[in-house]
C-alpha cells in the first residue's frame, strides 16, 4: 500500500479503507507502510485521528508505529504526548516501545528525560544494551563524561557487552579533556578490548588515535602500520608480546581441556577411558614432542594425491630440523588399501612416532592433550578450526585462553596452489606475537580491521595502530 | 452547489457525529464538521489551505478524555503489584504490542514464564503456548462443525430407514481392542522383545521427556495393532521419574494395564549381552539385516540441542554391538539429521520383521527427508544428485556440489 502523500479527511480514510482487501489490518498494514516510506507526520495523525474517532480508542499497537514514526523524524514533542497518553492508558509499557522512547528522546534536547525512562525500565526488567547505548551517547554529546561512565559501569554491572559504538562515543566526546580519571576510564576501555580479544574496527581507530594526539600535553603520536613478521612494530621498534600464556593459565588451560573436551559429559563419547588411559602412558613414555600432527587432516591436503603421499610430504617437510614429531592417526590407516599404502606408512613411521586410535575415537582430543603435554614449545599442525573443541569449554574465560594459545601454536598446511604437480606447501605458520590490544605505558599497539576484508573470526587483522610518547 | 449538499448529507452521515454525540462534544465538533465540509468544496477552485482546518490532535483529545483521572493511585497499585501478576500484565502489554502470545495464561504456565533463564527463552515460550493455543482452538471449531454436521445427517437417517438387518452387533472399537490384547498378551510370552532404553532423563529437558513419551505412546499404540507385535520392554524406568509422570498423563488408568515389560533394570541384566544391539545413527556399523534372534535396543531421547554420540557412548560403556540404519544406502539424502523420531523407528522395525523389505520399512522415513530411493548405478546417481542441487541452489554453488557430490559417491563406494 502506498501512504497517501497530505492529511486525508475520515470520509477518505474510510473509502481507502473499504477499497483495501483486508479491512481488519487496514490501519496496522498502513502505519507500517508509513514508517517504511516515512510519510509526513501529519499524515499518521490523520490517520489515527480517524481511528481514535471510529473507534473512540488507538490500539497500543498503533501507538508503538506511531511512535516510530516519531522516533525516525525527530518530532520530540509528539514522543512525549505519546508517552504522556500510554503512561495514563496503560498500566505498564512494554520494551518495545521503551525502546523507541529512549531512543527518540536521547536524540533531542529532552535528553534527560530519558534517564528517567531509563529508570522506569530498569524497574520491570533489565534495560537492552541498546537502551544504555541511548542514554551514554545522549550524556557524553553533552558532555556529561561522569554520567556517561557511571550508566557505563552499572551496563558492565549488569553482564551487558557495550557496543563499539558506546566505546566509540567516549573516545569522541572526549578528545581534548582534561582529566586523570578520565584517561584511567578509557584506557580501562582499551583494555576490555584486550582481554576479549576484540578488534576495533577503521572508524573507531581513527577515534582512537584522535583521542590520544589531543590529550593535552600528553604528546602522543599515532601511527598505523603492519607488524613485521618477526613482532616489530616498524614505526617504534618495540617487540609485540608473544601469545604464550603464563604458567598458572597454561596448566589451568590443560586440566580444562582433559575436563570439558576429552572427558566431558561422558568419557565414552570422544573416546574410551581404557584409550585415553594407553594414550597417557604412551604420551608420557616418550615426552616431549616438537610437533603434533593430526594425520587424517594433512592426508587430505591435496585431493588427487594419495592420502598417504600427503602425509608422507607433511611429514618431510616438518621433519627438518631433528624435531621430534607425533602423527596421530586411526586405526584403519594401518590396513593397506588404495589410499593408505603399508610401504609408504612403514617409512614415514621411522620418522615420527605414531599413535592409532580406534576408528570411533575423535583424535583431535588428542591432539590437544600430546600437544599441552609437550610444553610451551610444542607446536601442532592441522587446518581444522578447532571450534567444537572450543565450544565445549565451559567459561569465556578459558575460551579466550584457548584462543590466544591456538593462535600462537597452530600451524595449518595448505596445497601451494592448483597446479597438481608442484609439491611444496605453503605453511601457514603459527605467529610468533600475539594479536591483541596491549601497552608498555608509553606505547600502544592496537590491531584493527579493515572494514570488509577481515569479517572471519578466526583470521587475526594484520593491520596496527602504533601509538607512542615522545 | 448540489455537490456540496452531497458532501454535507455524507458528512452528517459518517461516523464522526454519531460519536461526538455520545461523548456530547456535538458544540465542538459540528461547526467543524461544516467547515470542513465547505472547505472541500472550495478544494475545486483554491486548493491552498483545505487541509489546514483538520484538526491533526483531535485523537490525543479522544485517547485522553476517555481516561478516568486516577492516575496516582494506579501508579501506586502498580508498586505494590506481586511477581506473578507483573508477568501476567508484562504478557498483556506483550499482547497489544502485536507479539505471538496466549490469550489465556495459567498461573502455572505463567511461573514457568518468570522462570525462564533469559528474554528470548521467555519468548520462545510464550510462542509455543501461542501456537498450542491456535491449534487447540481450531480443534475445537472443527469438533463444533462436525458434532453439527452429524446432528443434521442424523435428523434425516433417523427419517430415512428404520429397519436395517445385519448378522453383525455393531461392536467394533471393543473387539478390536480385544483382539489386540490377546496378540500382544502371546507377544509378551513368544514375541521377539524389543527394548526402550529409558537413561536419558538427564540429557533432556522437560519438553523433550514429553515429546519423546508422546512418541512412544505412539510406537506402543503402532506395536499393538500390528500384525505380530514386539514384547516392548522399557528398561532402566524409574518410579516417578518424569517419563512416568509423563506416561501417566497420557495413559491414566490404563497405564497399569499396558501389556509391555516396564523395569528398573538395565537390559544387560534382563538379557544376555551378545544377543543385544543397539541401534543409534552414529553407530560406524550399519545394518544389513533384520535378525529375528536379536534384541534390538531404542534409545528413548528427543535431543533437540543435537548431542551427537550420546547413546553410541552408552553402547559403548556396556560393550554393546551397535548398528545405524542403512540411510544412506536406500535413499538419497536430502536434509535433515539421521534420526529418526521412536514412533518412527517402530514401524520401521515392524514393517522389517514383517517383510524383510528395506525400501517398504524406509517409506516411513519423512519425505522430506531425503529425495529418492537409489536404483541406479553410483556414477548415474551422481549426476542426479548434481543436477538436483544446481536446480535447487542455482548455478553459483556448483562447485561446491561437485565437491560434495564426490565425496558422497567415495562414501557409498567405501561401504
Amino acid at each position: 500500500v502506498q501512504p497517501p502523500e497530505k492529511p486525508l479527511q475520515a470520509e477518505e480514510w474510510n473509502r481507502l479503507k473499504e477499497s483495501f482487501r483486508s479491512p481488519k489490518i487496514f490501519e496496522t498494514v498502513m502505519f507500517n507502510s508509513m514508517v517504511r516510506c516515512n510519510s509526513p507526520i501529519d499524515v499518521a495523525k490523520s490517520l489515527l485521528t480517524y481511528v481514535a474517532k471510529s473507534d473512540g480508542d488507538v490500539a497500543y499497537t498503533l501507538l508503538v508505529k506511531y511512535l516510530a514514526l516519531c522516533v525516525q523524524q525527530g518530532q520530540t514533542s509528539e514522543i512525549c504526548d505519546v508517552y504522556d497518553i500510554m503512561k495514563r492508558r496503560f498500566k505498564l509499557i512494554e520494551g518495545g516501545a521503551y525502546n523507541l522512547l529512549i531512543r527518540g528522546l536521547s536524540n533531542s534536547d529532552q535528553w534527560r528525560m530519558a534517564l528517567t525512562l531509563l529508570e522506569e525500565v530498569k524497574k520491570i526488567m533489565i534495560p537492552s544494551r541498546t537502551n544504555y547505548e541511548s542514554c551514554i551517547k545522549a550524556a557524553s554529546r553533552h558532555q556529561e563524561m561522569n554520567l556517561a561512565f557511571e550508566l557505563y559501569h552499572e551496563m558492565l554491572a549488569k553482564d551487558l557487552v557495550p557496543t563499539l559504538d558506546v566505546l566509540q562515543a567516549f573516545f569522541d566526546f572526549s578528545r581534548g579533556m582534561k582529566g586523570a580519571e578520565l584517561q584511567k576510564e578509557l584506557f580501562g576501555m582499551l583494555l576490555h578490548l584486550r582481554e576479549n580479544q576484540i578488534y576495533p574496527h577503521k572508524t573507531f581507530m581513527w577515534s582512537i588515535k584522535l583521542w590520544f594526539e589531543s590529550i593535552p600535553g600528553g604528546n602522543w603520536r599515532g601511527h598505523l602500520t603492519n607488524i613485521k613478521d618477526s613482532g616489530q612494530c616498524p614505526v617504534c621498534n618495540h617487540q609485540l608480546e608473544d601469545s604464550d600464556l603464563t604458567e598458572e593459565e597454561y596448566n589451568n588451560l590443560r586440566e580444562k581441556i582433559i575436563r570439558d573436551v576429552i572427558h566431558g559429559t561422558d568419557p565414552f563419547r570422544k573416546t574410551s577411558p581404557q584409550e585415553f588411559q594407553a594414550f597417557q602412558t604412551f604420551v608420557e613414555n616418550r615426552l616431549p614432542f616438537d610437533i603434533v600432527i593430526d594425520g587424517l587432516n594433512v592426508s587430505h591436503i591435496k585431493p588427487r594425491k594419495m592420502h598417504c603421499e600427503n602425509l608422507f610430504d607433511a611429514v618431510n617437510c616438518l621433519a627438518k630440523e631433528n624435531a621430534r614429531l607425533l602423527v596421530l592417526g586411526r586405526k584403519h590407516m594401518l590396513i593397506d588399501s588404495s589410499n593408505w599404502k603399508r610401504e609408504i606408512m612403514k617409512e614415514i613411521q621411522n620418522k615420527a612416532d605414531f599413535f592409532f586410535a580406534e576408528n570411533i575415537s575423535e583424535d583431535d582430543a588428542f591432539l590437544l592433550y600430546a600437544t599441552l603435554q609437550s610444553g610451551k614449545h610444542c607446536k601442532f599442525v592441522t587446518r581444522d578450526f578447532l571450534r567444537d573443541h572450543k565450544a565445549c569449554l565451559s567459561d569465556s574465560l578459558t575460551r579466550h585462553l584457548f584462543r590466544k594459545w591456538q593462535r600462537g601454536h597452530q600451524i595449518a598446511f595448505a596445497s601451494s596452489s592448483k597446479k597438481m604437480f608442484l609439491s611444496v606447501f605453503i605453511q601457514q605458520p603459527a605467529l610468533c606475537y600475539d594479536c591483541v590490544v596491549q601497552t608498555t605505558g608509553d606505547t600502544w599497539h592496537i590491531p584493527y580491521k579493515d572494514t570488509l576484508d577481515e569479517k572471519y573470526s578466526y583470521r587475526v587483522p594484520r593491520k596496527w595502530l602504533c601509538i607512542q610518547q615522545k | 452547489m448540489q455537490s456540496a449538499n452531497m458532501f454535507l448529507k455524507k458528512i452528517l452521515r459518517s461516523p464522526v457525529l454519531p460519536f461526538a454525540a455520545q461523548h456530547g462534544m456535538k458544540k465542538d465538533l459540528l461547526p467543524l464538521s461544516r467547515t470542513l465540509s465547505l472547505s472541500l468544496c472550495l478544494k475545486q477552485d483554491n486548493s491552498c489551505n483545505p487541509e489546514e482546518k483538520l484538526d491533526l490532535d483531535a485523537w490525543k483529545k479522544v485517547m485522553k478524555s476517555e481516561l478516568p483521572e486516577v492516575v496516582g493511585e494506579t501508579v501506586s497499585e502498580h508498586k505494590e503489584l506481586s511477581t506473578l501478576a507483573a508477568a501476567r500484565e508484562t504478557v498483556e502489554m506483550w499482547r497489544l504490542a502485536g507479539r505471538l502470545v496466549p490469550e489465556n495464561i495459567t498461573e502455572e504456565q505463567l511461573k514457568t514464564f518468570v522462570e525462564c533463564s533469559s528474554k528470548s527463552a521467555q519468548k520462545k515460550y510464550l510462542k509455543f503456548l501461542h501456537v498450542r493455543e491456535l491449534y487447540k482452538k481450531n480443534d475445537k471449531r472443527k469438533m463444533d462443525e462436525k458434532r453439527e454436521r452429524r446432528l443434521e445427517t442424523k435428523e434425516q437417517a433417523s427419517e430415512a430407514d428404520e429397519a436395517k438387518r445385519n448378522s453383525f452387533i455393531c461392536l467394533w472399537a471393543s473387539c478390536m481392542d480385544r483382539a489386540y490384547s490377546w496378540r500382544a498378551a502371546q507377544s509378551m510370552i513368544f514375541g521377539q522383545p524389543l527394548v526402550f532404553d529409558m537413561s536419558y532423563e538427564k540429557d533432556m529437558s522437560a519438553r523433550e521427556v514429553a515429546n519423546a513419551v508422546r512418541q512412544m505412546v505412539f510406537s506402543e499404540g503402532c506395536n499393538r495393532r500390528s500384525a505380530d507385535p514386539f514384547h516392548i520392554h522399557f528398561c532402566n524406568f524409574k518410579e516417578d521419574s518424569l517419563y512416568h509422570k509423563e506416561f501417566i498423563k497420557h495413559y491414566r488408568e490404563a497405564w497399569g494395564k499396558l501389556l509391555i515389560t516396564v523395569t528398573d533394570q538395565c537390559y544387560t541384566e534382563v538379557f544376555p549381552k551378545d544377543k543385544l544391539i543397539y541401534l543409534t545413527a552414529d553407530s560406524p556399523k550399519v545394518m544389513k539385516t533384520f535378525d529375528h534372534d536379536k534384541i534390538y535396543i531404542v534409545g528413548s531421547i528427543v535431543d533437540k540441542s543435537i548431542k551427537t554420540g550420546v547413546s553410541l557412548a552408552r553402547a559403548k560403556r556396556l560393550g554393546l554391538e551397535t548398528a545405524a540404519l542403512p540411510l544412506e544406502k536406500y535413499l538419497l539424502w536430502n536434509i535433515g539429521a539421521k534420526n529418526l523420531t521412536l514412533d518412527q523407528m517402530m514401524h520401521i522395525l515392524l514393517t522389517l520383521k514383517d517383510t524383510g523389505d528395506w525400501r517398504k520399512a524406509l517409506e516411513f522415513v519423512p519425505k522430506r527427508k531425503y529425495c529418492g530411493f537409489v536404483s541406479k548405478p553410483v556414477h548415474e546417481l551422481k549426476k542426479t544428485l548434481s543436477l538436483v542441487n544446481t536446480l535447487k541452489l542455482g548455478k553459483r554453488r556448483e562447485e561446491l556440489q561437485k565437491q560434495f557430490a564426490k565425496n558422497y559417491s567415495k562414501k557409498l563406494t567405501r561401504k
